[in-house]
């Protein structure tokens, strides 16, 4: 098993998913499952299609912005586009947290092979504490969604199928739901976007 | 899946709305994908602005209020 993560971090919304996608890492150590880290300039194009032909990872998770066609790296850099690289993809699992991969992008992809996907047909969204920017793992607003976001991918590093990894993330975001449904405010604003992104999220 | 087409967006729904954002803690933003990130000031203004950016946070929070609905009570 050998997977790949790309992690840009150049505003606020990646600088989460940046240190929330670390976590995955810290996941995979502990599994003693090597993983391919392309952080920050390392999340260019050239640098990921080299990784995916050269070293062939099982499961490819992507983190950043992204679009029906694209999902993007470093400075909003395009990585993977539809009908353009989504060939690199076959014959792997692959998530991609970014906005509404799942609708063109993902079904490029298993057209073009892959052994499964996870993604969203919507944005991403999630609130987060302006007051924790700095601290984006003890954000208690912004943790619940990447938290239950980031056990797609974790099932997937266990060598589960995408679409187990998507009931797992299903099973996550309710859990958290039922946690959650309570009149505070707080909790409010979180589940509020767990319930779109549980809606959103799609497996192929 | 959401559907942003799926309710006619009234004036009341927007008063709903905001009302609901006007009752989230002031340190609360939100990151709405690659639109950006926005304090809860700029969200109450696309919301009745009706932009692009507002319509998906009422969608997502009409979402949310009819998902309320179905939730089952703990016996």
């Amino acid at each position: 098993m050998l997977a790949l993560v790309t992690r840009p971090r150049y505003e606020e919304t990646t600088n989460y998913l940046f240190y929330w996608a670390g976590e995955l890492l810290r996941e995979a150590k502990e599994r003693k499952i090597p993983v391919i880290d392309l952080d920050k300039e390392k999340a260019r194009r050239t640098v990921v299609e080299s990784y995916l032909t050269k070293k062939s990872p099982d499961v490819v998770i992507i983190n950043g912005h992204g679009n029906e066609t694209c999902v993007v790296g470093q400075d909003g850099e395009q990585l993977l586009i539809a009908g353009q690289n989504t060939h690199l993809m076959k014959g792997r699992r692959v998530y991609i947290r970014a906005c509404r991969a799942g609708r063109q992008l993902g079904p490029d992809i298993i057209r073009n092979g892959a052994a499964g996907f996870v993604g969203y047909v919507q944005d991403f969204i999630f609130p987060y504490d302006k007051d924790s920017v700095q601290r984006p793992l003890d954000d208690e607003y912004a943790k619940p969604n990447l938290e239950c976001s980031n056990q797609v991918a974790i099932s997937l590093l266990k060598g589960h199928s995408a679409d187990e990894a998507h009931q797992e993330g299903v099973r996550a975001f309710r859990k958290k739901l039922d946690a959650l449904m309570t009149s505070n405010s707080r909790n409010s604003a979180v589940a509020t976007c767990l319930i779109w992104n549980m809606m959103s999220q799609v497996a192929m | 899946m959401p559907n942003n087409n799926s309710t006619e967006i009234t004036p009341e729904v927007i008063d709903l709305v905001v009302a609901r954002l006007e009752a989230l803690p002031p340190n609360v933003a939100m990151s709405v994908g690659d639109k950006g990130s926005f304090d809860l000031a700029e969200l109450i203004e696309s919301v009745k602005a009706c932009d692009e950016v507002g319509k998906q946070i009422i969608e997502m929070q009409l979402l949310y209020l009819r998902s309320l609905k179905e939730l089952t009570p703990a016996e």
